[in-house]
């Protein structure tokens, strides 16, 4: 492989600025459609592509008693931990770029590396909001992580591979989420986790600690954990649907796939009450995990 | 801001600036781990000295600074001035009056429950009722925009009455905007009683007891949700509500859960009592003279505000003003409630302990609290005696 294409495959597509526009795009579909369900009007379809040139334009204000470095280089190795999992992931419907045996932990990591900089970042600040935020950040990911990984293993086991790329080859020829239905609500609700959206947005819940972690946060590092988000959410929708939905064989299917997925989440979003810390780890480990135990346990005696 | 953390206690502002309060006050919530084990409030932030200026004002000119008590409730307190203006002066206003009087702050009690409605769910996480209820709470601010043609501050009332007549095309359409409002607190009463994952937000949290709410003095739907039977209406007829009487909303169970039940249920019995009046409309004068000047005395009248008694005291030296005029609103009531049930719960249940008061800080902010970090102590001061303060202060410190 030339250096060039690996330079476009990091940082034109699939990786870099394709993921980051496609991100904002879909985030602006989940508030467009919170909002419609929520009887409002919701924002025009550049807003979140505003926020972000925006908040890239503003001041960083680094405050007073924070590491410096570690401050600003949260965001960028957030980012970069979720822009490097792309490449590994079949976006837009295109085979991965890269893959060897086992990058689908790989890639499980490089996306709770955004949380864990999320958490970080926040018990780095003296900020009292910040401090519970980041207790509250790292208590959710402790929380959802195994039941998710669980349930992204299920279909890694009924294809006898631990590569994303072969999973994929092996999910368009079978529907899991017909033989899996117990894997695919669990991969779905830890995905909403994942990304902290309602009702599992404790860790932000603005009423209580008003931004969580990223309270002290502006300007360019806040732009930049948003991308990450962005991009967080665009690489987890298509690992969801490409395991249990039939796979994404192609750039149409991708689109109609990530968007139905993402729809019933918003459903979700805009039905629930936002859980407390507590209640979220009693969900997931009482009910999450044990779900995807009895799903394994069909698999392996059925 | 100052960072306070120590060995075993970390401490957690709210306010003045928050998210969750949309007006200015300052709570300092002690937590371990989640849990909070201490809880402290603070008021004073928006204090606008009404009681003093209402004594350089006439009569007339108070009804119009009063009704700025507060933004969400303007009409009761204004409806409470002119109660106590009435006593003083020995008259009493037309009957139809006074049902139009009852008529206007039921519909208050609506527009806010309903965002009360909004504001607690918001506290919870819920932004879909919290969208919704807003939503529908814009039909009954439409009534009150046609009825008497403002939104927040109706101006309905004047010394000896009321400024506006209710005639049949009025009354057709509040019918009809009751008609959508009765079908969508049904709904609510539904949502709130039955969605699981908002019961598990309410049931249980927040328990005041009957013996708890009766020594720290909660008033209104707070009380109420108690088991405490507390609302002027009933206990204390007034006004038009010695004719048209109202079923008081009890509920015994003390927590959130119910805090919710008995306002929405409250909603349903305002509806009712709306429907009514309108059905018995008194005929007759709209409004009575009163003189220019108040003969001398004291009044006192209680009323029950949509968060529960409102207080008025005046007292008249016979001139053209008030020589001293006194509010208590029910929020400082039921502030003692939220400090006390705090402690021992999560801080995600703070908010929502909070808002389950609906507190309202515009209204209650008149005396200040001082405490000194040092040594724990608090004392009370009169706005006089600060300013005085802040004086002498200066004055040392220019020396």
């Amino acid at each position: 492989m030339t250096l060039i294409s690996v330079l476009i495959a990091l940082f034109v597509f699939p990786g870099g600025l394709f993921l980051i526009v496609a991100g904002l795009f879909y985030q602006w579909f989940n508030r467009k459609l919170l909002a419609v369900l929520q009887n409002r009007i919701g924002p025009r379809w550049f807003q979140p592509f505003a926020d972000v040139i925006k908040l890239l334009a503003k001041e960083e204000v680094i405050p007073d008693g924070v590491n410096p470095y570690l401050f600003i280089g949260l965001p960028i190795m957030a980012l970069a931990g979720a822009l490097t999992a792309a490449v590994y992931v079949p976006i837009a419907g295109i085979a991965p770029s890269y893959g060897f045996s086992g990058d689908l932990i790989v890639v499980l990591y490089l996306l709770s590396l955004l949380t864990l900089c999320i958490g970080l970042a926040g018990a780095n600040s003296l900020d009292r909001f910040s401090l519970v935020g980041a207790t509250r950040t790292l208590t959710q990911l402790f929380s959802y992580e195994a039941p998710f990984l669980l349930a992204m293993l299920g279909p890694a086991l009924v294809a006898g591979s631990w590569q994303v790329g072969k999973i994929t080859a092996y999910a368009q020829n079978h529907w899991l989420i017909l033989t899996q239905p117990l894997g695919f609500v669990v991969a779905l609700v830890g995905l909403m986790g994942k990304l902290e959206m309602p009702p599992f947005d404790a860790p932000e819940a603005h009423t209580e600690i008003v931004a969580g972690a990223l309270t002290e946060y502006s300007g360019r590092g806040l732009a930049i954990f948003d991308l990450g988000r962005a991009v967080e959410l665009i690489i987890g929708l298509t690992l969801v649907s490409s395991f249990y939905l039939g796979g994404v064989a192609n750039l149409p299917l991708f689109v109609v796939k990530t968007l139905l997925l993402l729809f019933v989440m918003v459903g979700l979003q805009s039905l629930l009450t936002r859980l407390r810390i507590d209640q979220t780890i009693g969900l997931w480990w009482r009910y999450g995990t044990l779900l995807v135990l009895v799903q394994w346990f069909f698999m392996v005696f059925a | 801001m100052e960072n306070k953390i120590t060995s075993e206690s970390f401490t957690i502002p709210m306010g003045p600036q928050h998210p969750a309060l949309k007006e200015p006050g300052h709570f300092q919530f002690t937590v371990d781990g989640e849990i909070v084990t201490r809880a402290y409030v603070r008021l004073g932030y928006a204090h606008r000295g009404i009681e003093k200026a209402a004594e350089s004002r006439n009569w007339v000119q108070d009804l119009y600074l009063l009704e700025r008590v507060c933004g969400i409730c303007s009409h009761i307190h204004s409806f409470a001035y002119c109660l106590a203006v009435e006593q003083l002066a020995h008259v009493e206003a037309p009957p139809r009056a006074q049902a139009i009087r009852v008529l206007v702050a039921e519909l208050e009690r609506i527009h806010s429950h309903f965002l009360w409605m909004g504001v607690s769910a918001h506290e919870a996480g819920f932004d879909t009722l919290f969208m919704y209820s807003w939503r529908d709470r814009e039909t009954v601010m439409d009534i009150l925009e046609g009825l008497t043609g403002n939104r927040v501050n109706y101006s309905a009332n004047i010394l000896g009455g009321v400024k506006f007549d209710v005639d049949d095309v009025q009354a057709a359409s509040i019918r009809k905007g009751l008609d959508f409002l009765e079908e969508r607190t049904n709904h609510y009463l539904q949502v709130l009683g039955k969605d699981a994952m908002f019961l598990q937000r309410t049931r249980g949290i927040g328990v005041m007891t009957r013996a708890q709410a009766e020594v720290l003095g909660a008033v209104g739907p707070t009380a109420r949700a108690s088991n405490v039977m507390r609302d002027m209406r009933v206990t204390a007829p007034y006004s038009a509500y010695r004719q048209f009487s109202i079923r008081m909303m009890l509920d015994s169970r003390g927590d959130l859960e119910a805090r919710f039940q008995v306002r929405v249920q409250e909603l349903l019995e305002s509806i009712r009592l709306i429907r009514q009046i309108l059905d018995n409309l008194p005929q007759g004068e709209l409004s009575v003279h009163l003189p220019r000047r108040i003969p001398a005395g004291e009044a006192a009248v209680r009323l029950e505000a949509p968060r529960g008694e409102v207080f008025y005291y005046i007292k008249s030296n016979g001139t053209d003003k008030p020589e001293r005029l006194k509010v208590r609103t029910p929020t400082i009531c039921n502030l003692n409630s939220v400090i006390r049930l705090a402690v021992g719960h999560q801080l995600a249940d703070v908010p929502m302990i909070l808002a389950g008061i609906d507190p309202c800080f515009s209204c209650n902010d008149r005396m200040v609290t001082l405490a000194d970090e040092r040594d724990g102590s608090e004392r009370l001061m009169t706005w006089s005696e600060l300013r005085q303060h802040g004086i002498d202060f200066y004055k040392q410190a220019a020396k």
